[in-house]
């Protein structure tokens, strides 16, 4: 664990760093007074300091000195996650071309199985609950807009 | 007398058959929600903040209010019949909770945690509806810097409580409030962190960041446990016999006390007051060998404390607009989604809705009783649902819920970014709380902040010259010293003690 949190303030350095290097573009103060620029700049000092802090904790073993250290997932837990990150993604880059219930027929089956179902009747049922089933409720009886893709599905 | 006018149009309009059908449908999902494993409240409230826009505002909140509080209750079940909590606050329930299910009385355990549920809910309500005016009318005389100082109380209450390390829960909620300045400067109209990016320019939507850091998190963490041991237990004997009531009705009493007091103070979590309430037990117990064998005090009193601080946590959000937990981070989301601002001026402007949405208070806890105590066969039947279908059904939510909101798929790229991040961070036991707190408090302490300055010429004695603002100031401080203290590293503590 004091491996993933020094990682973890390596990246929180680099984000409040590229915040504070940021927020100097923008005017810390004007003639009504603090600018744009004022609150991001002092949180990011804040937070560099606040995380230097922290980074220097850990590496001298001041906190987390009885924390696991194994946090690593299995092999099949870190593969379902990829799969449901790259289906996430998937979602997303094809949600407007394909239209809902398009792309969500092929995501609800496909992840089904990635995490381990074997019933293909549920399955089938899910993925057709889940895609046009979910549309109709949310488009037609709640009235939420949801997009229908090139071939007007 | 006005409040009594207000809380009666409050039922009127409650009771109306729409907003008893939101409550109705709230209630059923926020339950379901709370039993199937892998959803917290916090991210079970924000999927399906969807179902509520095209919904007016009263019936959106109501519903997502029910949901809020049908949650708490739903994390029982579990906690009762697999001994694992739905959601934190549930842990302790596990303890005799399990133990009496072992024993064959899990429709006991599962029926005095209803009506304790129930007792806390409406009691803690009652007294919403006498504390919130009068703390809404103090809250009124507040100017930015009192409100500024405020929130930073609050959010040092939920910084101080969070995690292993003061300094890590702090870092986390200067990241929350770093990630609320991205888009268009609120008081100068300038764009910020937006990178050329026009989806930025509205900032990162609330909800996607929520949905990612619990729901799509809590989903990769799911993965990496899915088995569960349920245990058998018959549901025919709901109600406690005449001795265990008399063992009950004390504890239930408590723990409706604490819960309601604890639920006043932003920060808090539904954690403490629940451990408060049974160690209390414990402690006043003649029998203390009992608890953790199968104790009916030990499940009435922290499921009371339970749902007793979850309406009252509703008191800081509704009269000075600081959301207590993640979960009322949520609800204050909603509350913004709809236009409304949660806070003192919320009583000035909609009394209408705000006394309605209290009003359904009563209406929910009475609602959940009703259906819980008959339905718990059937909420313990859906824990046989293997996780695949709960999992990849919260995912489909999370795409709906993420997109919806501004139509937008830049929402769910937001989303898996925040999933992959709160994933990390529960891996590695940062705290996720004062992230989000920092987020949805970010633009409203930024403006309090930038308007008093403005008022005072740029001078911050202005925080310094006001008692009141003083007085909060030197609060937040002795909260993030007292809390310095008891995270301090062992040496430290080790030094400290030895002097």
């Amino acid at each position: 664990m004091r491996r993933g949190w020094q990682v973890g303030c390596v990246c929180l350095l680099g984000v409040f760093a590229g915040a504070l290097i940021t927020s100097l573009s923008y005017s810390l103060s004007d003639n009504l007074g603090p600018g744009p620029g004022f609150f991001p700049f002092w949180l990011s000092v804040t937070g560099l300091a606040l995380t230097g802090a922290i980074l220097v904790q850990v590496t001298s073993g001041r906190l987390l000195a009885d924390a696991p250290s194994d946090l690593w997932p299995g092999r099949q837990a870190a593969l379902q996650g990829l799969a449901v990150i790259v289906a996430l993604a998937a979602a997303a880059v094809l949600l407007e071309p394909l239209g809902f219930r398009l792309t969500l027929l092929p995501f609800v089956a496909g992840l089904l199985v990635a995490l381990g179902a074997r019933s293909w009747i549920a399955i089938a049922l899910c993925a057709v609950g889940g895609s046009f089933g979910v549309f109709h409720v949310f488009y037609y009886w709640l009235m939420v807009p949801l997009p229908i893709g090139a071939f007007g599905i | 007398m006005d409040t009594l006018q207000h809380l009666t149009d409050g039922l009127v309009a409650a009771l109306g058959w729409q907003n008893l059908v939101f409550a109705l449908i709230g209630c059923v999902l926020g339950t379901l929600i709370g039993v199937l494993p892998g959803l917290g409240p916090a991210a079970g409230t924000a999927i399906l903040i969807p179902l509520t826009f095209r919904l007016d505002p009263t019936g959106g909140l109501i519903m997502l209010s029910a949901i809020y509080y049908g949650a708490m209750y739903g994390g029982t079940i579990t906690s009762v019949l697999i001994n694992v909590p739905g959601e934190a606050a549930s842990v302790v329930t596990c303890f005799d909770g399990y133990q009496m299910a072992r024993q064959g009385r899990g429709g006991t355990a599962l029926g005095i945690a209803a009506i304790g549920s129930f007792v806390g809910g409406m009691v803690a309500t009652l007294a919403l509806v006498v504390v919130a005016p009068p703390l809404a009318r103090v809250a009124l005389s507040f100017g930015p810097p009192e409100f500024f100082a405020l929130m930073l109380v609050g959010l040092g209450l939920v910084t101080s409580l969070a995690g292993r390390s003061l300094l890590a829960g702090l870092a986390m909620a200067v990241l929350g409030l770093l990630i609320a300045m991205v888009g268009i400067d609120p008081v100068r109209g300038a764009p910020r962190f937006t990178f050329g990016i026009p989806s930025l320019y509205d900032g990162l939507g609330f909800i996607p960041v929520v949905m990612g850091l619990f729901g799509v998190a809590e989903i990769l963490l799911t993965l990496e446990s899915p088995t569960r041991q349920l245990v058998a237990t018959k549901f025919t004997a709901l109600l406690p016999s005449r001795e265990e009531w008399r063992r009950s009705v004390g504890a239930i009493s408590r723990g409706t006390g604490i819960g309601f007091v604890l639920g006043l103070i932003p920060g808090i979590g539904a954690i403490i007051p629940t451990f408060t309430a049974y160690v209390v037990e414990k402690r006043l117990s003649k029998t203390p060998e009992k608890f953790g064998q199968g104790a009916i005090e030990g499940v009435a009193a922290p499921e009371t404390a339970n749902n007793a601080y979850a309406n009252a946590a509703m008191i800081p959000l509704l009269t000075l607009g600081i959301p207590s937990s993640p979960t009322i981070a949520v609800l204050m989301g909603a509350f913004i989604i709809n236009g409304l601002t949660p806070g003192p001026f919320l009583f000035q402007e909609r009394p209408d809705l705000v006394w309605t949405v209290i009003a359904s208070f009563f209406l929910g806890n009475a609602l959940l009783l009703i259906l819980n105590l008959p339905l718990v066969g059937l909420w313990a039947r859906l824990l046989h649902l293997p996780h695949q279908y709960v999992s990849v059904g919260t995912l489909l939510f999370c795409v709906l819920g993420a997109y919806s909101l501004q139509q937008n798929v830049f929402d769910i790229a937001v989303m898996i970014v925040c999933g992959i991040i709160g994933y990390g961070m529960r891996k590695i036991d940062l705290p996720i709380a004062p992230l989000v707190l920092g987020l949805i408090l970010g633009p409203f302490i930024e403006k309090s902040l930038r308007t008093s300055l403005e008022m005072s010429g740029g001078d911050f004695s202005i925080f310094f010259t006001r008692p009141l603002c003083v007085a909060l100031l030197v609060i937040g401080a002795l909260i993030l010293v007292a809390s310095a203290l008891r995270l301090a590293p062992a040496e430290v503590r080790e030094a400290r003690d030895a002097n």
